[in-house]
């Protein structure tokens, strides 16, 4: 967000783009609070939270800009900020084990599972989705961002406060992470033998 | 390995790592343009580019298609507009 002096909205103007901009998105924030906590009451309050910060901060959002990922942005880091410090239950130490283990942007693409295309067509909802939440939360959030919100990599970029050879890098080994979760669903449900059964 | 999908693709990618990274790109939507002919002649002529391709297109519909919302509370919107009368 820039610094810039942006004339104030009028009662009728924030009602308007609170309404017609910001509401709309409802769903998703939520969908992204409960992929982020796994509690309901929780992913209640950010969203609660983010609309709240959304509307007293309005006059920062320029209108016809992307309200989306503007929201998503302020719900990110209430997430951060806010919501990891006084949960009970943190989401263990994900970014520790982040960086330590996947701190640089230059990754080698390579494909690293024998998974086939064919197999993960036939997964099911709960697989595809319980693999999702296993995978740490910076990673887990990319795929929400790109795979479930259709976001570019420039708005993930500006949610997330990270260069866009960072989303890159970190959709790419999140992809593998999941891959590689899905690999031992497959192999456990026989998915991945060659067989012909019609 | 199945034989029979390859055809004429060679079977080893001269450049997997540049490749990859190219294909997710598109996959992803972020080479609208430019991305269409270099994934024609990609999947036509690597079959680790196709099969790498074919994969994490599935990958990503899965995602989109499967991993359903949770459903929003239906209080949740009038909460928050309650709160937003209270501070206005
Ligand atoms: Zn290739």
């Amino acid at each position: 967000m820039s610094e810039v002096q942006r004339r104030k909205y009028s009662q009728e103007e924030k009602n308007a783009i609170f309404d017609g901009e910001f509401m709309p998105h409802i769903d998703s924030m939520y969908n992204f609070g409960y992929r982020l906590t796994f509690d309901e009451d929780d992913a209640k309050d950010l969203v609660q939270d983010t609309y709240l910060k959304a509307y007293r901060f309005i006059n920062s959002f320029e209108q016809g800009t992307n309200a989306k990922a503007w929201l998503f942005r302020i719900l990110k880091n209430s997430f951060i900020n806010e919501y990891r410090k006084k949960s009970k239950q943190p989401t263990k130490v994900d970014y520790q084990e982040v960086e330590t283990y996947y701190n640089s942007d230059d990754v080698h693409y390579q494909s690293t599972s024998d998974l086939r295309a064919e197999s993960v067509k036939d997964m099911l909802g709960d697989e595809i989705s319980n693999a999702l939440n296993s995978l740490a939360v910076d990673f887990r959030t990319v795929i929400i961002l790109c795979d479930l919100e259709g976001f570019t990599y420039e708005e993930m970029a500006k949610i997330l406060d990270i260069p866009i050879g960072t989303v890159r890098s970190r959709l790419h080994r999140a992809r593998n992470l999941l891959k590689e979760k899905l690999q031992g669903y497959a192999q456990n449900m026989g998915y991945n033998t060659d067989v012909d059964e019609e | 390995m199945k034989e029979n999908a390859s055809g004429e693709r060679k079977t080893q990618c001269s450049d997997e790592s540049k490749c990859f990274e190219l294909l997710e790109s598109i996959l992803d939507g972020e080479m609208i343009d430019s991305g269409k002919e270099v994934l024609k002649e990609k999947l036509a002529k690597c079959q680790p580019c196709f099969e790498h391709y074919h994969l994490e297109q599935a990958i990503r519909d899965v995602l989109k298609t499967k991993c359903t919302k949770q459903a929003v509370p239906t209080e949740l919107a009038d909460s928050i507009r309650k709160q937003i009368q209270d501070i206005k």
